[in-house]
């Protein structure tokens, strides 16, 4: 049975949570995980206290996380394989520096979603994150590999200083996208007031990312077909970085959804 | 000629010789069918023999959109030869000089079971002159090569499965005419999943025998033994009384068992077009790891 974590109440402050991963939780039982401390404000609480759990930790290296759990940030930081699913809203740094596995939200998210540490020039290095609503600022900052694809809207700043990698917002990324952007891909759904820092390529269908897009589609969220089959407009940039990186923005007169 | 009979079909009593070789499957997508088609056609061209194009291709079958990694109608083509090494020179040259320079196409891994690979897009994309880009989907690794058009999407590589290649079927009948449409019905009916017929509509009419009587040099050369005008003038004719005319069905196949059951369906398809006699070929038996007796085939499929 998966390991099922059930919030109990909304806790008193801001939960750390980076230790809610199947690596650090494969094999344990719901007692050895229930006694586990995570740090609350100033104190360190038990994992108990907070959550029901339920099942154990199995082989198919699952986690599940329910609740509005808007307060507790880090979640699946650091993830390298397994998949995290969170059934609820979650709060800030959710994914930072993961290198693998999956993590899927299917809520909103906070600012810096798979970010890089503060201070850390590379944040996520491999996996992918999926958030079914909308995700804070700074998505993706520091990205260097991997998937952050939202169903809804991405905040302000997403792929800040990002290295390579991509980041999907179907709803629409916010202003001030890709600043310092060497070699990442964001993808917006919706129109987007860009940076003067990108120039416009072209407008084509990008083969790539239809490859993403049903990737992304097969991991939960709903895509449209005229994404899918539409155009989209190349912008290139951040031209004061080595340009290579893209934004590519959703034609919506050409059969928008 | 000792065998069996299937209605008025005189089978005979011997194999067909086959060997261990090397595959890749690559599946070729395009935004029509008709392009998809067109790729893999110009891919899968001049590559009938090992012996003298290096590999031996052929279309699998055509894919529907939902069957391909991208949503986009698609073509199946299996290509062959003697190992993994070849296996990927061949491929490289194919996909770089006949899919990426096909409007619309993309090129991806359609063994990715393959216990080993070989490099695909880790090496055509150097074609991009540094503005090539990579992409991590799902595990595996993707390049996008710009081009005139837009953007060439290829794997990074390719699985590399253990085939076998040179199983094969001899059609005859009293004519021409007869013979050919045995041979079509049998080419038609062993097309499928896991199968190649790399000669010219799956037919060979010039099948040949090891080395020459007049050269020790030609690897190759005709097969006289099954050449109906030179029966009355060898002494080691092998073409059966009343057969005016013989094709051969060369098969290459992921498995011995879809080789085995694409022999089973084209012998019995030529047998019920109207060919009087089936046979195989082989080199006695000494060369082939794969032997595919007829005499285990009589059961229809």
């Amino acid at each position: 049975m998966t390991l099922t974590l059930t919030l109990r109440a909304e806790p008193p402050a801001r939960v750390l949570a980076p230790a809610l991963t199947p690596e650090e939780l494969c094999g344990l039982n719901g007692l050895s995980v229930a006694v586990l401390g995570l740090r609350c404000g100033g104190e360190t609480v038990a994992v108990g206290d907070l959550f029901e759990v339920s099942g154990a930790g199995s082989e198919a290296k699952a986690v599940v996380l329910e609740g509005d759990l808007r307060r507790f940030d880090g979640i699946g930081a650091g993830l390298s394989s397994g998949e995290i699913e969170v059934r609820g809203d979650v709060g800030a740094w959710a994914g930072t520096a993961m290198s693998g596995g999956l993590l899927r939200i299917l809520g909103s998210a906070g600012a810096r979603l798979g970010a890089a540490y503060p201070g850390a020039r590379v944040g996520m290095t491999g996996g992918e994150i999926v958030v079914t609503g909308d995700a804070g600022e700074e998505a993706g900052a520091g990205l260097r590999r991997g998937l952050i694809a939202v169903g809804a809207g991405a905040g302000a700043g997403a792929g800040l200083r990002m290295l390579a990698g991509t980041v999907i917002a179907l709803g629409g990324i916010g202003p001030e996208a890709g600043l310092g952007n060497r070699r990442g891909s964001l993808v917006s759904g919706r129109a987007v007031e860009l940076l003067p820092a990108y120039a416009l390529a072209t407008r084509f269908q990008p083969p790539a990312l239809r490859l993403q897009l049903l990737r992304v589609r097969e991991l939960g969220l709903t895509v449209d077909d005229a994404l899918l089959h539409g155009t989209w407009a190349r912008w290139s940039g951040d031209v004061t970085e080595l340009a290579r990186g893209e934004i590519l923005i959703f034609d919506e007169g050409e059969g928008a959804p | 000629m000792t065998g069996y009979t299937l209605g008025a079909t005189q089978v005979a009593d011997t194999f067909a010789e086959a060997f261990p070789m090397r595959f890749a499957r690559l599946l070729i997508t395009a935004a029509t069918d008709a392009w998809a088609y067109e790729a893999a056609r110009s891919a899968t061209g001049f590559a009938t023999s090992v012996i003298g194009c290096k590999c031996e291709a052929a279309i699998e079958r055509r894919l529907e959109s939902g069957d391909t990694p991208d949503g986009r109608p698609g073509v199946s083509v299996l290509l062959f030869a003697m190992d993994r090494e070849g296996v990927g020179h061949r491929v490289l040259d194919r996909v770089g000089q006949c899919v990426m320079t096909c409007p619309t196409t993309a090129c991806f891994d359609g063994l990715p079971e393959g216990e080993r690979t070989v490099g695909l897009g880790k090496s055509l994309r150097y074609f991009g002159d540094g503005f090539q880009a990579s992409k991590v989907i799902a595990g595996q690794r993707f390049w996008r090569i710009p081009v005139m058009e837009g953007e060439f999407l290829v794997s990074d590589s390719v699985g590399v499965g253990r085939g076998v290649g040179g199983g094969n079927l001899v059609i005859g009948a009293a004519g021409d005419e007869a013979a050919l449409a045995s041979a079509q019905a049998a080419a038609e009916a062993m097309r499928g999943e896991g199968i190649a017929l790399p000669f010219p509509g799956g037919i060979v009419r010039s099948g040949s025998k090891v080395g020459a009587l007049t050269s020790k040099s030609m690897p190759a050369s005709t097969n006289h033994q099954m050449a109906p005008t030179l029966r009355a003038q060898v002494d080691d004719t092998l073409v059966p009384d009343g057969v005016g005319a013989m094709f051969e069905i060369v098969i290459d196949g992921a498995s011995e068992e879809a080789v085995r059951e694409a022999m089973r369906r084209g012998l019995h398809a030529a047998a019920a077009a109207g060919a009087t006699h089936i046979s195989a070929a082989n080199f006695g038996g000494k060369l082939g790891e794969f032997h595919f007796p007829l005499d285990e085939l009589r059961d229809p499929p």
